[in-house]
């Protein structure tokens, strides 16, 4: 299948808002079954470069292909949002959401048939909230909104996943779900792009690490990037989690 | 006269039988548009529209007189819808730019009709309707303009509520933002112009917002809202219409049908806001029972 070539490849590509922030000289390619963490401080271009590959934030600059196509094929790339403001009112299920998923396969007028909800029970059992699939979504616990949008994203059966900041807020029983379908999607051959400043996030489930500081600063191997030159570089003056503690990278001058 | 003359019986006289054909096309259409309306919080762009349509209504019954109504209508409608999605785009919130066009068009409205021999009895039927006169030649027209609006709504209903829920969402999965919006406004105006010429332009409002108002009071299950909306529409454009009639003609009182209806509407949202009360009650004395 997918496995003949690389899943998303960017060269040289940047990012840019008409008119606000960008990310710029971009080289990545991701295999299928491959983990991204994205590292870089806030403001460093994380939710650019995902908005960049889903299409809603322009590339300006070099090239960007997703399957080998400059624009990503229906339903090909899943998006997990940093932190959707979503009403709790809204009169709307959990497995009516993660419907949603597969309205870009389905087009306007076809309506979900008997596959779609069994891609759907499947992408819930995944993210282990089987049992919650008819409980209004605005009932459900924080953590357990993350997991059921993390569900929509995987019921459109992507072949890349994007994850904006995905551990932001949740507690450890959250956290360790969300590792655990990482490494199940990984197994698949699902690859994955998950931006974080959550540094040991990047060493439990990913291999390679793209660091970002508006343009690219390294790229490669975890241990291999992650290296205190490049963590300063990134980073400098800049709060870092390592270990649920806080460090503060001091600048070159070691101030 | 007995309550199954004025329910079942006087809907064989012609004008009462179109009256209700076009009333329960409409209120079924606009209570399945009211509900999307309802799920974006888009009820004060409705009343916009509402007032949009006036010119339009007003320059088309100058220029053609009344086979100029629903065109005239429409046009002005759409423009608003037009108008009122690329304000709201280009970063002027909502109200705002909903008072603008309201009381820009509404102004227009007025002195076009002013113009004419007889102000104020065409001023009255333009706002308040006319359901009981609907002529044989102009029900057509105005079931077709309620059934494009049900196309364009049931053709974008996933992604509509999709985008109510989450707006980012739909556009991260690829949906036009711009599309679906100018398609439910599209939808919204289209129900106002079927409404304008029949239950007046300011009552159709009620129409498209007290169905899915109502229904929200009563499941908060997304695919039951618009049944639930729909038998509210029916059912009130029905009951409207025989109360109307049966005060008319059995007691010699003389209710205007359209505010007749619309009263009988939100007679129908009050006693689902009071069961409502009473469930929510009913359910916390159970909760703290329990305890």
């Amino acid at each position: 299948m997918s496995d003949v070539g690389p899943v998303l490849v960017l060269k040289g590509a940047a990012f840019r808002h008409p008119g606000g922030a960008g990310v710029t000289e971009l080289r990545l390619s991701v295999r299928p079954g491959e983990a991204v963490a994205v590292i870089g401080p806030n403001g460093a271009g994380k939710s650019t470069l995902l908005r960049g590959i889903l299409g809603l934030v322009p590339l300006v600059d070099g090239e960007l292909r997703v399957a080998g196509a400059s624009h990503a094929p229906d339903g090909m790339v899943g998006f997990l949002p940093q932190s959707a403001e979503l009403d709790p009112d809204f009169p709307i299920s959990l497995e009516q959401v993660v419907m949603q998923g597969r309205y870009r396969r389905l087009g306007l007028l076809r309506w979900p048939g008997r596959h779609d909800r069994q891609v759907v029970r499947a992408a819930l059992e995944t993210v282990g909230l089987a049992d919650r699939a008819r409980r209004r979504f605005g009932e459900l616990s924080g953590g357990q909104r993350q997991r059921g949008l993390l569900a929509r994203a995987l019921a459109s059966e992507p072949a890349l996943l994007l994850l904006d900041e995905p551990f932001n807020g949740l507690d450890q029983a959250n956290r360790d779900a969300l590792l655990d379908t990482i490494r199940t999607l990984k197994s698949r051959g699902v690859a994955i792009l998950v931006s974080t400043h959550d540094l040991e996030l990047a060493r439990e489930v990913c291999d390679t690490v793209l660091l970002i500081n508006e343009s690219q600063v390294g790229c490669g191997p975890v241990d291999d990037v992650l290296t205190l030159e490049n963590v300063q570089e990134c980073f400098e003056g800049v709060g870092v989690e390592i270990d649920e503690h806080t460090v503060v990278v001091p600048d070159h001058e070691g101030h | 006269m007995s309550p199954g003359d004025a329910l079942f019986a006087a809907f064989a006289l012609p004008f009462m039988g179109r009256a209700l054909l076009v009333l329960l096309v409409l209120s079924v259409v606009a209570a399945v548009v009211g509900v999307l309306v309802n799920l974006r919080g888009l009820e004060f762009v409705s009343d916009g529209l509402t007032h949009a349509v006036f010119p339009g209504l007003a320059i088309g019954l100058a220029v053609g007189g009344t086979a100029g109504l629903v065109p005239g209508a429409a046009i002005a409608a759409l423009a608003g819808a037009v108008l009122l999605t690329l304000f709201v785009r280009a970063g002027v919130t909502s109200d705002a730019a909903v008072a603008v066009v309201l009381t820009a068009t509404f102004s227009v409205g007025v002195i076009v009709v002013s113009r004419s021999d007889d102000y104020a009895g065409e001023l009255e039927a333009l706002l308040f309707g006319r359901v009981l006169t609907i002529a044989p030649g102009d029900v057509v027209p105005l079931v077709v303009v309620a059934l494009a609006a049900a196309a364009l709504v049931a053709a974008t209903m996933k992604q509509q509520v999709f985008r109510a829920f989450d707006p980012q969402g739909s556009r991260a999965a690829g949906d036009r933002g711009l599309v679906l919006d100018l398609v439910l406004n599209g939808a919204i105006a289209l129900v106002v112009v079927a409404g304008a010429s029949t239950v007046g332009t300011l009552l159709v409002l009620a129409l498209l917002i007290v169905p899915g108002a109502a229904a929200r009071l009563a499941s908060e299950r997304l695919w039951r809202l618009f049944p639930v909306a729909v038998a509210v529409g029916a059912v009130s454009a029905w009951l409207g219409l025989a109360l109307g009639f049966a005060a008319s003609v059995g007691a010699g009182v003389d209710l205007p049908a359209g505010a007749t209806v619309v009263a009988v509407f939100v007679a129908v949202y009050a006693l689902m806001l009071v069961g409502r009360l009473v469930r929510d009650r009913a359910a916390r004395a159970a909760a703290a029972g329990e305890r």
